[in-house]
């Protein structure tokens, strides 16, 4: 999960990186107790890059402007999302700005550290400009040198700069970080460094370890901060539920037990040139320990996740059962479709079943005009034609 | 890698509700559990098999063991596979899923320091068909035969092996990864496994979006693996940015600068590169697994 701006400075203050002052602004009139001198810029705290050019930062110089450009940040939306607090700062001039961050990197699995002379916007045109420092054992500040010296620093600036990162890499550490970044680090005439902005990224399955974090999240608002997302560590309790809907823009929605295989589907869907809706991974068996009450609730919670959304036409249900006979499974189905159904009439469904038990299960959602195929192409074949706006759908 | 219906097994976190559904399900397979560890539970008994409050006191009582299986918390992982490190136990199967990443690169480093094999986190583990079940596998999709599977995903791996099992080509071992982020072993650890293991003929790779560890995987079976190799990637049509179910599964920009990595065209590409056949679909893998037999 990601932080907004002033929440990551507020990291950084407490790891001592040098930062601007800087006040939280909730409303504009909160710029009348300003406790920073002005010339100040004004920066809409939002998820998303690129502020600036679409007009949410503003530099002013009196409380009269401030609050008129705080007035027009608050109503324009980046990206569709609109702040709901901006962050005031004091002005600085840079002479030169860099990049660093420290990552976590899949195919080494181990962190790793960024670095590059070339800074703000310039980061994505000069690519090959970022030099790169896997830290490869327990973390000392040779690493950091090591940066330093990639990004091809001289002179005090070695120091400085690499003191930063150790600092950077000892907030990422304690913090379970997925991403601690400093773009740009404003280098100014005299060599000082300033974190002008940051981007801290929380590693959601360890959010739980650091109440801490948790207490920095907006309790509504914000979808990205939504309480949901708190939930970090997901138990491994089988009774435990907390699914989620990925949603996309077509007719056809999955309920499928286990992301990878949900992906295939969604592939398949896809290949056969049909839309999918968007999919509910109902976790592998391993996630519910094979246990039938533990399947019998994610199902009911995925269709229901499922259902409520505009647009859909068909549901396909793939379980692929180890533990639970299918014919099990089929009741479970028949008995949230009776429940969750009571007044409107149910959607167009394929249920592809394998497991134990097929045969049974088959004959039994047959009894409710629900069709239940083994092959996954072929009910991927089903699914898509009972989609299809030309042809009546049959149950 | 020599596992086999005789080697020695160990659970940790034997009662844990998921370890307490999969260690009956395991020994039933034929996999010799030797002892459970739970902590406050030692001197009793799970499903006959004897309890310990630590791994060392189990091993004193039972002697070596090849390999042991860990259904701890996500926040208890580490600690409780460095426990069995220290009781030098060199082949571990992480089944939890949300270990905290840096949590596992410190597993990592030690292993990596004492020789340690790490399946995991958030994988269901081995299966040798016909010999021996380590982790949570449904072994009724699986026969016992020659193509060795490598994969990151869970129910895509029975969903494979399944459609293998009905073309009448069986496995050799299959293995997932896991579906984590940072993962104990790699797939050229694995690729390399296979490679000597003289029970496997070809090799089945299952892959997804996210990360780069297909590409690293392509280069390294051109590079090195003589036998041949199949591939799959699930999720060629998922958005950008969106996570899709596996914490490792998303295509993300690096530390927000423009280049997209982990996208489905990347890997392919690799495969390409690699001259790796790759499959379109899961139903295709037979067909492909017959033609890379018949080339070799």
């Amino acid at each position: 999960m990601e932080l907004l701006e002033y929440q990551a400075k507020e990291l950084f203050r407490q790891m001592d990186i040098p930062v601007l002052p800087s006040q939280r602004i909730d409303q504009p009139r909160d710029l009348k107790n300003l406790s920073i001198p002005y010339p100040i810029v004004l920066k809409s705290q939002v998820y998303t890059g690129r502020r600036g050019k679409a007009g949410g930062i503003k530099f002013v110089n009196n409380t009269i402007d401030a609050m008129a450009a705080a007035q027009a940040i608050f109503h324009l939306p980046i990206m569709g999302n609109y702040p709901s607090v901006l962050l005031a700062e004091a002005k600085y001039e840079a002479n030169r700005e860099f990049y660093l961050a420290v990552v976590l990197d899949t195919s080494t699995r181990r962190p790793m550290l960024l670095g590059s002379q070339f800074g703000g916007e310039e980061v994505e045109t000069k690519l090959s400009e970022v030099k790169q420092v896997i830290v490869e054992q327990e973390f000392s500040p040779f690493y950091a040198r090591r940066l330093a010296l990639k990004m091809g620093l001289q002179g005090d600036l070695i120091q400085s700069v690499s003191r930063i990162v150790e600092k950077m890499y000892h907030l990422f550490a304690e913090k379970d970080l997925d991403l601690v970044e400093i773009n740009p680090l404003a280098v100014s005439s005299s060599g000082k460094l300033m974190a002008l902005d940051g981007k801290v990224v929380v590693n959601d399955a360890a959010l739980r370890r650091h109440p801490d974090l948790v207490e920095l999240f907006p309790r509504s608002s914000q979808g990205s901060a939504s309480p949901d997302r708190l939930n970090g560590a997901r138990s491994i309790d089988p009774s435990a539920t907390n699914l989620k809907l990925v949603k996309l823009d077509g007719n056809i929605g999955v309920l499928c037990n286990g992301a990878g295989l949900a992906m295939t589907i969604l592939d398949l869907i896809g290949a056969a040139k049909g839309k999918p809706m968007g999919f509910v991974d109902l976790g592998g068996e391993h996630h519910y320990g094979g246990s039938l009450e533990s399947l019998h609730d994610r199902l009911g919670q995925g269709l229901r996740l499922i259902s409520q959304h505009e647009g859909l036409k068909v549901i396909l249900i793939n379980i692929l059962s180890g533990v639970v006979p299918c014919v099990a499974i089929a009741k479970s189905i028949t008995e949230h479709l009776q429940q969750q159904f009571k007044t409107t009439p149910p959607p167009a469904l394929v249920v592809r079943l394998v497991g134990e038990e097929f045969a049974e299960a088959q004959t039994l959602l047959a009894e409710m005009n629900i069709l239940a195929v083994e092959p996954l192409d072929e009910a991927i074949t089903q699914a898509i034609a009972l989609a299809k706006p030309t042809k009546t759908a049959k149950r | 890698m020599n596992l086999t219906s005789d080697s020695k097994v160990l659970i940790q976190g034997i009662m844990e509700p998921l370890g307490s559904v999969y260690a009956p399900l395991m020994r039933d397979y034929g996999t010799q559990i030797v002892a459970g560890v739970s902590a406050g539970q030692g001197g009793t008994s799970a499903f006959e098999i004897p309890v310990y409050d630590m791994v060392e006191q189990a091993l004193e009582q039972v002697g070596k063991v090849d390999v042991s299986i860990i259904f701890a918390s996500p926040y208890t992982a580490l600690d409780v596979a460095l426990e069995a490190i220290a009781a030098e136990i060199r082949q571990i199967i992480v089944i939890t899923e949300g270990v905290p990443p840096l949590d596992t690169i410190r597993l990592i480093r030690k292993a990596e320091a004492t020789e340690t094999l790490i399946v995991g986190p958030n994988s269901p583990g081995i299966i040798v068909p016909g010999q021996i079940l380590l982790g949570t596998h449904p072994p009724q999709f699986y026969t016992p035969g020659r193509v060795g599977i490598v994969s990151r995903s869970g129910t895509l791996t029975y969903e494979i092996a399944q459609e293998l099992s009905h073309a009448g080509l069986g496995q050799s071992i299959a293995v997932s990864i896991g579906g984590d982020r940072i993962l104990g072993s790699s797939f050229q650890q694995w690729l390399q496994i296979l490679e000597e293991d003289e029970q496997t003929d070809v090799i089945v790779l299952v892959g997804e979006i996210g990360g780069d560890t297909e590409e690293v995987a392509a280069h390294y079976v051109a590079e090195v693996i003589d036998k041949p190799v199949v591939a799959y990637i699930a999720g060629q049509t998922a958005p950008r940015g969106q996570l899709m179910g596996h914490a490792g599964a998303i295509i993300a920009s690096l530390a927000g600068m423009g280049a997209d990595i982990g996208t489905a065209e990347s890997k392919l590409a690799a495969f390409k590169r690699a001259k790796i056949p790759v499959a379109d679909r899961p139903s295709q893998i037979p067909d492909l697994v017959k033609k890379a037999i018949g080339k070799k």
